[in-house]
């Protein structure tokens, strides 16, 4: 082939995006590495056994530790899970199983669909309006409807594609054989797919750990290790938020030793989801 | 089942008692579905009628000049009064002084949030379609499409917070010490540049131009960190959106004798829609984000045309504020740059969805 300067042209510039394309993605890793790293090794400098076993001292030179607010996320979360999933599993098996409904089924898709992508600050304005205003304080219950909220429309969507992924023919024979519709989506669908939509709740649970906006205005935080909901609750992440906005140093490390905990718990709980679901949706629908 | 085989007339009673039961299980699913379905809708319905109900007394006390009013003073202000002619009134001596009242106004916020959202994308769309296109072009020749997918996952699931103590501890001071120093060194001098670097402002009543202190934590910052954080969501969408382009689309281009480039351009073109919708989707992140924004962005509710001055966006206006609105009014012009936000939102993401369509979508609603 004879080499015009316009083939000449586009091999070089074939050549010089190829590499561009190259060093966009290398300049990822790099900044994912950058920022790892640095919450890797300032968090682990200033992680102590303390962070997990200590409650705040009050003392700004000493602070202590963080278990207040460990277990509060882990209650915030719990409740919430406790309202949000049945909820959003009920959506996700009304949209994937009942068809007959589809003048409603495609506005409720959409909707879940919009509200996933509504700012979680709005959610948490949400909670404060309809739980803290009539409550008279903040607590945690609103704390626990914000991230509720949240929760609905991701856990719903999930499903319903979980649920989709079981193939017909199950259905088919179990309704063959005389079973109702109940029966068949109580005995055959839900436990074909329960690996799925472990996985997708899970999800969720991790997404919303990580939430702070939406507590600001509801649970607030709290110094105090609480485990009552009607009084402002303590939260991992609003209490990272405000050591590390405060002006003392002591606590602005322990605000680094509790991104490292939530990265690190995040992260690990994600691989060993990511895990356990390929896992487990290969082996049930193959 | 275990008694359908049975005839008819056999123990009647029992079955038919068995099969109201049955019947009664299959109207409770359906129904309790189906109002599970009807509480999301009920539940998108509830957050604009709470935020508008909540935000009529500042609509009612601004009207539509609230988004357009660039003034955001929470508390009254006692100052000199001034003549028509700009003089100060005294009488006996004495400056007489006046009383004026709190106002509100979205423009500044408004302004914050359009500007850091664009500017986040202008860092982030390059960087994360070249990126899809190595994931879904070069990656998978070289083996490493698995494990880099899996890395872009993770950026995706690292949580706001986590960004935004980064961004106050490493990138606003390296901005402030070396990189903004080393800009206005050299763009400062260059000819029709040097507003970047200098502001107009009121002090003690006086008009003064000055430079811009330059504290890191401005609109640059706060769109670089909305860059790091909406570049692993736009790669992951516009990843799935270039890997549904069918293999005879990058085949025909190739076996005409198409570069490298040339076939990978027409596979863009073929799932345009599909990569804008991924940009929106990325902006609807962008624009609502709070946490990140809030600790590197400034916090100053003022329109500076220069990247380099604190801003404020809608989001980071609430989370600052919305604990200590002690007035009514004030709670109520907050809870309106809520709906704001959040009619905002709605729009980008219908948009989106619509251009992405799908699954795809969804996918980027599990991040």
């Amino acid at each position: 082939m004879r080499r015009t300067a316009y083939d000449l042209y586009r091999r070089s510039l074939s050549a010089l995006i190829f590499a561009g394309c190259v060093g966009c993605a290398v300049l990822i890793v790099g900044v994912l590495g950058w920022v790892i790293g640095y919450l890797s090794s300032i968090g682990a400098s200033s992680l102590s056994i303390g962070f997990f076993t200590e409650l705040p001292s009050g003392d700004v030179a000493n602070p202590g530790g963080m278990k207040h607010a460990i277990l509060g996320t882990l209650a915030l979360v719990a409740m919430a899970g406790v309202i949000g999933v049945p909820l959003g599993v009920a959506t996700g098996i009304y949209l994937a199983e009942f068809k007959q409904d589809r003048y409603i089924l495609a506005p409720v898709r959409f909707t879940a669909d919009v509200l996933a992508g509504v700012p979680s600050i709005v959610i948490g304005i949400l909670g404060y309006e309809l739980v803290v205003v009539p409550m008279g304080s903040y607590n945690g219950w609103a704390g626990a409807f914000a991230l509720a909220f949240i929760m609905v429309p991701i856990v719903a969507r999930t499903s319903e594609e979980m649920l989709r992924l079981v193939p017909d023919s199950y259905r088919a024979a179990s309704l063959a054989l005389g079973a109702t519709k109940a029966q068949t989506i109580t005995r055959v669908v839900l436990p074909a797919a329960t690996g799925s939509l472990i996985t997708g709740i899970m999800l969720a649970l991790a997404r919303i750990c990580g939430e702070t906006a939406p507590l600001l205005f509801t649970a607030l935080g709290s110094r105090l290790l609480t485990l009552d909901p009607n009084k402002p609750f303590p939260s991992l992440t609003v209490q990272i938020y405000t050591y590390a906005t405060g002006p003392y140093p002591e606590q602005k490390r322990l605000a680094w030793a509790g991104i490292l905990v939530l990265v690190a718990l995040l992260l690990a709980l994600n691989a060993l989801i990511r895990y356990v679901a390929s896992r487990s949706i290969t082996r049930s629908i193959a | 089942m275990d008694d359908s085989s049975t005839s008819l007339s056999d123990d009647g009673s029992r079955r038919s008692r068995r099969r109201r039961l049955l019947t009664f299980a299959d109207g409770a699913l359906l129904w309790g579905a189906r109002s599970s379905g009807v509480l999301v809708l009920l539940m998108l319905a509830s957050l604009v009628v709470v935020l508008a109900a909540a935000a009529w007394p500042s609509f009612r006390a601004f009207g539509p000049g609230f988004l357009t009013s660039s003034e955001w003073r929470p508390n009254e202000l006692e100052r000199p009064m001034r003549n028509e002619a700009g003089q100060l009134v005294i009488e006996d001596g004495e400056t007489v002084m006046e009383v004026v009242p709190p106002e509100f106004g979205a423009l500044p916020v408004v302004y914050g949030t359009l500007v850091s959202s664009v500017l986040a994308l202008v860092f982030a769309v390059p960087l994360s379609l070249g990126a899809a296109v190595f994931l879904v072009r070069v990656a998978p020749k070289w083996r490493i499409a698995g494990p880099l997918s899996f890395l872009v996952e993770f950026l995706a699931a690292i949580p706001s917070l986590a960004y935004g103590v980064w961004g106050l501890f490493v990138l606003a001071p390296l901005l402030q010490d070396r990189v903004e120093p080393l800009l206005r060194s050299v763009l400062g001098p260059v000819p029709g540049l040097g507003w970047l670097f200098r502001e107009t402002v009121e002090v003690g009543g006086q008009v003064v131009t000055r430079d811009i202190p330059l504290t890191g934590r401005d609109m640059l910052c706060g769109s670089l960190i909305l860059a790091i954080m909406i570049v692993p969501i736009i790669t992951a969408i516009s990843r799935d959106v270039l890997k549904a382009v069918p293999r005879v689309q990058i085949e025909g281009s190739i076996a005409m004798g198409a570069t490298w480039w040339q076939s990978t351009w027409s596979m863009l073109r073929y799932s345009r829609s599909g990569l804008a919708g991924a940009i929106m989707l990325g902006l609807a992140r962008a624009a609502g984000e709070t946490m990140a924004v809030t600790m590197v962005i400034g916090n100053n509710n003022r329109i500076s045309p220069s990247p380099f001055a604190p801003a404020q966006t809608m989001a980071s206006l609430l989370a600052n504020e919305f604990a200590e609105a002690s007035s009514t009014l004030h709670r109520s012009a907050l809870l309106q740059v809520a709906l704001i936000l959040l009619v905002m939102s709605l729009f980008i993401n219908i948009l989106a969805r619509w251009l992405v369509g799908g699954s795809q979508a969804h996918a980027a609603a599990a991040h």
